[in-house]
């Protein structure tokens, strides 16, 4: 009699439990699940540059069902101030965070006590240790390859001509290991060729646009590294000619493609910016949802377009993710 | 009641089935209705969309271009301009070029760029190449006129050949309205912010993707679309499966332009969908089980109930106890009780009847094993007394009728079996002066008896059977030399009289026997001694009283009489002789209330 009263109230009790989980189940179907959340730190987050990336990352958040913050962020942003604005994210309830590394020998240090926290992936950088694989997974082009193929453009153009010829490097000071890389690329090409190079490194923080496009010395072709410095470059050469110089560079904003198709600029290397944002969040997400995987370096493609291509079904659709 | 569970959670089962897959199927109709409804509304709109964009066109051709562009440049363009204010909303450019592809007219106003080559556009090529028609191109970049923004416009061309009228000469010329791209994508994005995994796309005749929630995705080879085989489909609902994903698409024609909308229902967005349903079936099971559960316990509570209580009193009863038998429950029950009830009160009417006989059975025993007794002594006594005055010794026959006096009150004791220790020695020496005489005083006889044992109970008639035995089998056959002690004393809270005799003894398998087989030793006597009063003493004091037998042949026998210290008072007479046996713990009390009055005696 006593073992029947036990396997009744077992049974009820098995049941009842059963209710609550179903109930507690229904309730949470209803409520929705909580999204995770990954945050977004780049420099100067409103420019145009970003336009693709950010149209990338929204995609993806929209296909791997994540709630996405871009951080509003200024110019130049130090280590410090990048490791502010990541607490501030995790505080806020970020779960991951994709940060273009600031420039400065301490973020490297920085990021990996932030990885600690939460799961971090770096994008629009090269690797933050001089050849050596870092320990922090990126999303990025290849930035040596953009460069190569930059001086390659250049051979095409002018072949045996560019013996004597100048070349001036323009880069911008936040991003020199990209600019690095690409300087190391162009110098692959054009490195016995003949030609004349000198660099310039341009410190928005320290001179003004036009200041620094005016100290520029004179220069038969110019090489802008990044974004910044080629639509300063194309601004200037398309209103001043730029000693007339022609104006090559990496270009990822409808202002560079502008110039391109102005004709104030020669040639753009266009880095896939979409594939940036989308790859980084996708790889980000991943390791959200499961537990044991491991992020993994994602390096994204880029395009060499010129003028007669610029309206091509495919470089249109660059175009497309840019105007977004 | 197994089988009652079994049928009631099948039907569960089955209801919850049944109307999982009618909600199912219904929300399936419901979801497909409501997804044509909305492609419906959205076909409609964009059809009105496209329509307008015509209008537009037909406007400037049939009402603007109709002038003669040399004379009427300014009317045409104010037409113009009238025409792509009313509608900048939705509209990038209106701009005419002439067969060579010169600009001849636009609005709004704004710097054509450098050489675009139109006649290399699509939307020139096709309206030149058909052209009687109108033509809807794909998305595209606008790639005409540079407004100094820096910013690249995504349009959809609306192209036609239209008649231009320069000067009085008339040629060729194509119109051509840009349709802002964002007014589609707008509506589209609309309609694809349900988040259930249900998405429209929008796609020409070709499949060619004019609209698609994930198109840089399709585009950039990370996600497929079925489009090229959903442009062959005509308009209705279609179940196919894509990339291993079945699924439901819906197709709706867009007039004028062959574009197809088309709504895909993965059937995943449907058991998604169910999900609450299938919860809340699964639930309304499981609390039915909790309730069958419950009405189970309950019913077979009813049914059981009254029946582990019959079981109870039932059990009750075998335990010794006399509960009252329970009746209740249903009718069968009651009636199974009223059954056991009387089947008991039967027995313990047949055990009270069974008990009386057997009372009165072990009293006739008695009464037959003591008359068994009196004849036979009395034979022997009346022939000593015979014998005395045959032989003139009328004193000896004098003492011997006294003693057989004395002999007889004792033996008589008011009909009592139970009589006192004191009387039972009296009747044994009464008894053994009676021998003496008749045995001409052959053995000699002591007493020793502690004077505290005479007041307790004791069988009348048990000492004189064994005195018997000790003169016939110890000491007849001996000359003068025969003695016979009777010995009396308390050990233990138990009476022992003895009776021991130096005669001839027995051997171990005649002491064996001697208690067990009254049939066996029949030499002497009545042949009824130590047998007689062993059942007599184990009828009256229970089995673990009785005779002890102990002998060596050539040394003697003693016979111990083994009772209980009982104290003789009328009550514990009555008591014993009714059949009651006293159990050692109740003897002991009585033992010592007895000692203690001794003691005040005594004292």
């Amino acid at each position: 009699m006593k073992n029947d009263k036990r396997i009744f109230i077992l049974t009820e009790a098995v049941l009842g439990i059963l209710v609550i989980i179903l109930a507690f189940l229904m309730f949470r179907e209803k409520n929705g699940q909580d999204e995770q959340k990954i945050s977004v730190i780049v420099q100067n987050s409103e420019d145009s540059q970003w336009h693709a990336f950010k149209y990338g990352l929204a995609m993806a958040a929209e296909d791997h069902e994540i709630e996405l913050y871009i951080v509003s962020t200024g110019e130049m942003l130090t280590a410090s101030q990048e490791k502010a604005l990541m607490e501030d994210e995790i505080a806020y309830g970020a779960d991951a965070i994709i940060v273009q590394p600031a420039p400065g020998e301490e973020t490297e240090q920085m990021l990996k006590e932030m990885q600690n926290k939460v799961p971090i992936m770096l994008v629009e950088s090269a690797s933050l240790q001089n050849g050596e694989e870092s320990e922090i997974p990126l999303t990025a082009p290849d930035y040596y390859a953009m460069g190569k193929a930059l001086a390659e453009e250049m051979v095409k153009d002018y072949g045996k001509n560019l013996k004597g010829k100048s070349v001036l490097i323009l880069s911008q000071a936040g991003e020199s290991e990209a600019a690095e890389q690409g300087e190391k690329g162009i110098m692959e090409v054009l490195g016995n060729t003949g030609v004349q190079i000198s660099r310039s490194v341009w410190d928005s923080s320290e001179i003004s646009k036009e200041d620094f496009m005016k100290r520029q010395p004179k220069a038969d072709l110019v090489v802008a590294l990044d974004d910044t410095t080629l639509t300063a470059a194309g601004e200037y050469s398309a209103v001043n000619s730029l000693h007339g110089a022609v104006v090559y560079g990496v270009g990822k904003s409808t202002e560079a493609v502008y110039y391109l198709d102005t004709r104030a600029v020669e040639c753009l290397v266009v880095p896939d910016e979409f594939n940036v944002g989308y790859q980084s969040l996708t790889e980000t997400a991943e390791s959200l949802k499961h537990s044991f995987y491991e992020m993994r370096d994602r390096n994204v493609e880029y395009t060499v377009i010129r003028r007669e291509t610029l309206f091509s079904k495919q470089n249109q659709e660059i175009l497309f993710t840019m105007s977004q | 009641m197994i089988a009652f569970s079994v049928i009631s959670v099948s039907i569960m089962l089955i209801l919850g089935i049944v109307m999982y897959v009618r909600f199912s199927n219904s929300a399936r109709q419901d979801t497909i209705q409501s997804t044509q409804k909305l492609m419906e509304q959205t076909g409609e709109y964009l059809e009105d969309y496209l329509i307008s964009m015509r209008q537009i066109s037909d406007a400037v051709y049939y009402n603007v271009i109709k002038n003669d562009f040399f004379e009427g440049q300014e009317d045409i363009q104010r037409g113009m301009n009238l025409l792509y204010e009313a509608n900048s909303d939705n509209l990038r450019s209106i701009a005419i070029y002439n067969n060579h592809g010169s600009l001849v007219a636009a609005e709004p106003v704004a710097s054509q760029k450098e050489d675009p080559d139109v006649t290399k556009q699509e939307w020139y090529v096709q309206a030149m190449a058909e052209m009687e028609n109108m033509h809807f191109s794909t998305p595209h970049i606008e790639n005409l006129f540079d407004d100094g923004t820096s910013r690249y416009y995504w349009v959809i061309s609306l192209s036609r050949v239209v008649e231009l009228t320069d000067n009085g000469d008339s040629h060729l010329g194509v119109l051509l309205v840009d349709m802002d791209y964002s007014s589609i994508s707008r509506l589209m994005n609309q309609i694809n912010e349900l988040n259930n995994g249900q998405y429209f796309f929008l796609c020409d005749s070709n499949g060619e993707i004019i609209y698609h929630p994930r198109q840089m995705q399709i585009s950039d080879g990370i996600y497929k679309e079925n489009n090229e085989t959903v442009a062959q489909y005509k308009e209705g609902i279609y179940e196919e499966r894509f990339e291993g994903e079945r699924r439901k698409v819906i197709v709706n024609s867009i007039s004028y332009t062959g574009w197809k909308l088309v709504g895909v229902i993965p059937y995943s967005t449907f058991t998604s969908g169910m999900a609450d349903i299938q919860y809340f079936i699964v639930m309304i099971m499981l609390l039915m089980g909790m309730m069958l559960v419950i009405i189970n316990r309950v019913v077979s509570d009813r049914i059981s109930s009254p029946i582990r209580k019959l079981n109870h009193s039932v059990m009750e009863y075998e335990a010794g106890k006399k509960p009252e038998i329970y009746i209740g429950g249903s009718l069968e029950i009651r009636h199974l009780g009223w059954s056991i009830q009387n089947s008991y009160e039967q027995i313990d009417s047949l055990m009270k009847t069974i008990v009386q006989k057997q009372n009165e059975r072990r009293k006739n025993e008695i009464d037959a094993l003591q008359s068994q007794i009196n004849p036979h002594f009395l034979y022997n006594a009346l022939d000593s007394i015979t014998w005395m005055i045959e032989g003139g010794r009328n004193d000896d026959a004098a003492f011997m009728i006294s003693q057989l006096a004395k002999l007889f009150r004792i033996s008589l004791s008011k009909g009592n079996t139970i009589i006192t220790v004191k009387d039972e020695l009296q009747h044994a020496k009464s008894y053994m002066n009676i021998q003496k005489v008749r045995y001409k005083n052959a053995f000699a006889v002591t007493f020793d008896i502690d004077p505290e044992i005479e007041t307790y109970c004791a069988v009348k008639l048990t000492l004189q059977p064994i005195l018997e035995n000790a003169i016939n089998y110890g000491v007849s056959s001996m000359d003068d030399c025969g003695e016979i002690s009777v010995s009396g004393k308390m050990e233990d809270g138990k009476i022992i009289l003895a009776v021991a005799d130096n005669g001839i003894g027995m051997s171990e398998e005649e002491v064996r026997f001697v208690l067990t087989d009254s049939n066996r030793i029949h030499k002497h006597g009545s042949g009824v001694g130590l047998v007689n009063v062993n059942s007599r003493i184990q009828l009256l004091f229970g089995k673990e009283y009785g005779l002890l037998v102990e002998s060596e042949p050539d040394e003697g026998t003693r016979v111990s009489i083994c009772i209980p210290a009982i104290p003789y008072t009328e009550e514990n007479r009555k008591t014993l002789e009714k059949g009651y046996i006293f159990d050692e713990e109740e003897v002991k009390p009585l033992y010592a209330d007895a000692m203690e009055r001794v003691k005040k005696n005594e004292e």
